[in-house]
């Protein structure tokens, strides 16, 4: 289910919660007024009990009651009050012997009841009722009075009380709602900000006049745009040098095969341009290999796939073993003392063999014949060291640059293998260093100082 | 036709080398970019093809360079970018022309044509001087109307003797033009070409004069 807006929600919140509160209190006031009620109507029904008591009521018959009948409705008309108040006087047999003409004449003689408050239902009516005995103990009298009257009493002066406090609910509940509403315009304006953005928009929202509570998100949330603006701007620029870099292979390739066509009649410039064909070929796949390697570096390495603790010395000697026969071939031979303290310990082995795998395919392709390559896992160091050759500061400084590759190569090659390197350390916290060694042209893979 | 080519993809370099060979020119190749810059004040070029991305010394800083010293040899740029800005650049620095990889043989041959054409101040691509026509971009040379085969060099020669018409070229600078760094050069080859260059087209196509060189004159 959608939940509902949050504006929505707080204002059902406040007008439920005032609503309540309001009744509540109006159940408490009318509940009060009545026992108010009670209490009053009790007395008053008590003082006039006492005074009919204190009457004498011997010889009255029920011709009496003729005439008094007339005066008591005059009374009643005159004050044009009914306070729902009724009386009569029994004897000692429990019969009335005087009533007030109304209610009165139904009330039920109760001999336990004397000088109590008794309720009694009369004529489908709730009537409370006190009985008291004359000051002579000859006759009981009673006066009653109906209880809804002493309800509406009440209610009317809840009704009375709680009126006021219902306009002023009325006037609280409109202020929330106007207030709420104004709160959440900057984030109704933001949400409607954000909507109407194309999807390749990837500015940062504005900041101003936001309340503190969104603040930190929309911060959080214009990091997080501000870095996904970074890796797609390198995604994009990573996609652009691969397309330039690919031209050149592709150039390569097309002038050789015109060369081909050209040297139909003279064989050896065809098988040249044939070999030279070859190269071009198996250069465009290592660099669509290599720039295939380097993008799924690049995705998969936000989480680490597969930790686990790294035989170095095993992955050393399975890349020699791959190395072997290309460097018989140069007269190349391998030096290798892999069981010291590696730069990380914990990795993926796939990773960490791609990435000495470049550094000894480097070592041995742009060494000269004869050379030595040295593998050094020491003191939290690896090394590759390969003798007799060295780079210029200038070709030092760009190495492991995308692309780079210094003047003049023979060999082929894509101009990625460092910078996959590069990547790859840079991944477990180390970091590549070149420099000419006395003994030759020497990588480093250390741990970043902190 | 002399042509200095600087180009560090070796297999790029390669194929221009020979290829351009093929197609009747002479081409010197250099990989770096301050080799390639010295090696223009050397010999006697053409044109030249840079290429823009060289290690060394960058194809901008040395056209720049270059005319600046007052060199105003033809030098087509050869960009992997697709960058209209580095054209422009280029093309604002001296360069004459742009090629933009990748791109193919013919179409370095055709612009290095045109290149060579509008140096010399000719305005029609044949070139036609005693009953013999000549198409720079073909090769093809005709003898009143008739297809005539000539060896690369002999064309080579033919190319230079009529781009420089009315001018005397001493051997040396004939040989020069026609040959690279790389090429063994024989005594008297100049004179051979031109021994069967008249047996080909004519005793009077080239005219020697003597302890000097050759020419082709206008009747």
């Amino acid at each position: 289910m959608k939940k509902l807006s949050l504006r929505l929600r707080l204002i059902i919140f406040f007008t439920g919660i005032s609503c309540l509160i309001w009744a509540i209190a109006g159940f408490v006031s009318w509940h009060e007024s009545r026992d108010k009620a009670d209490e009053f109507f009790d007395t008053y029904q008590m003082v006039l009990a006492r005074q009919l008591a204190a009457a004498d009521w011997n010889g009255v018959s029920p011709s009496l009651q003729q005439i008094t009948n007339h005066l008591i409705d005059n009374i009643k008309n005159a004050e044009d009050e009914d306070e729902a108040i009724g009386f009569a006087v029994f004897n000692q047999d429990g019969r009335i012997i005087f009533h007030d003409n109304e209610n009165g004449r139904y009330f039920h003689f109760d001999n336990q009841a004397e000088g109590r408050f008794v309720d009694l239902r009369i004529d489908d009516e709730d009537w409370r009722i006190v009985f008291l005995r004359s000051a002579d103990g000859k006759f009981m009298i009673a006066v009653g009075q109906e209880l809804e009257y002493r309800d509406d009493i009440a209610w009317d002066m809840a009704e009375e009380f709680m009126l006021p406090w219902g306009f002023g609910l009325f006037a609280l509940l409109t202020l929330i709602i106007i207030m709420i509403s104004l709160e959440f315009a900057p984030l109704r304006k933001l949400a409607a900000n954000l909507s109407a953005r194309r999807s390749d928009d990837l500015s940062p929202l504005p900041e101003t006049n936001l309340p503190q509570e969104i603040l930190p998100l929309i911060r959080a949330l214009n990091r997080q745009l501000s870095q996904v603006e970074d890796l797609l701007r390198r995604e994009r620029s990573f996609i652009s040098d691969s397309a330039h870099e690919l031209r050149s292979p592709l150039t390569a390739l097309k002038v050789q095969l015109e060369v081909v066509r050209l040297s139909a009649d003279d064989h050896t410039a065809r098988d040249n341009a044939l070999q030279k064909l070859e190269a071009g070929i198996e250069r465009s796949a290592r660099l669509v290999e290599q720039l295939l390697a380097l993008s799924r570096i690049e995705s998969s390495l936000g989480e680490d796939m597969d930790a686990q603790s790294l035989d170095w010395p095993q992955i050393i000697s399975e890349i020699i073993g791959e190395y072997e026969a290309p460097a018989a071939d140069k007269n190349i031979s391998f030096r290798c003392r892999p069981n010291g303290i590696p730069p990380f310990e914990n990795g993926n082995p796939v990773l960490c063999a791609l990435l000495v795998r470049n550094l000894v395919d480097n070592a041995v392709k742009y060494s000269p014949r004869g050379a030595h390559v040295e593998i050094t896992v020491r003191n939290g160091e690896l090394r590759v060291i390969n003798s007799g050759t060295s780079i210029t500061p200038d070709n030092l400084s760009r190495l492991g640059q995308r692309f780079f590759r210094p003047a003049g190569q023979k060999e082929t090659g894509s101009g990625l293998g460092l910078s996959i390197v590069s990547r790859i350390a840079s991944f477990y916290g180390c970091r590549i260093k070149f420099n000419n060694d006395k003994k030759g042209f020497c990588v480093s893979i250390t741990p970043l100082e902190d | 036709m002399r042509i200095l080519l600087i180009e560090d993809d070796t297999l790029i370099g390669d194929g221009l080398k020979i290829g351009l060979e093929k197609l009747g020119f002479t081409v010197d190749w250099f990989t770096d970019g301050l080799d390639g810059q010295e090696a223009l004040y050397q010999a006697p070029y053409e044109a030249v093809i840079l290429d823009l991305g060289l290690p060394g010394r960058d194809g901008l800083s040395i056209l720049k360079h270059w005319r600046n010293s007052r060199r105003n040899e033809p030098v087509l740029i050869l960009t992997a970018r697709g960058d209209v800005d580095q054209r422009i650049a280029g093309l604002n620095s001296g360069a004459d022309d742009y090629l933009g990889k990748p791109f193919s043989l013919l179409e370095v041959q055709a612009r290095l044509n045109a290149l060579i054409r509008r140096q010399t101040g000719q305005l029609s691509p044949q070139i036609f001087y005693r009953g013999v026509s000549f198409d720079p971009q073909t090769k093809k040379v005709c003898k009143d109307g008739k297809e005539v085969t000539l060896a690369p060099r002999e064309t080579a020669l033919l190319e230079l003797l009529l781009h420089n018409k009315n001018k005397v070229l001493s051997k040396e600078t004939i040989e020069n033009k026609i040959y690279s760094w790389d090429d063994d050069v024989q005594s008297n080859a100049v004179e051979v070409h031109v021994h069967h260059l008249r047996k080909k087209l004519g005793r009077d196509i080239v005219k020697t004069i003597n302890k000097i060189g050759y020419i082709m004159e206008d009747v």
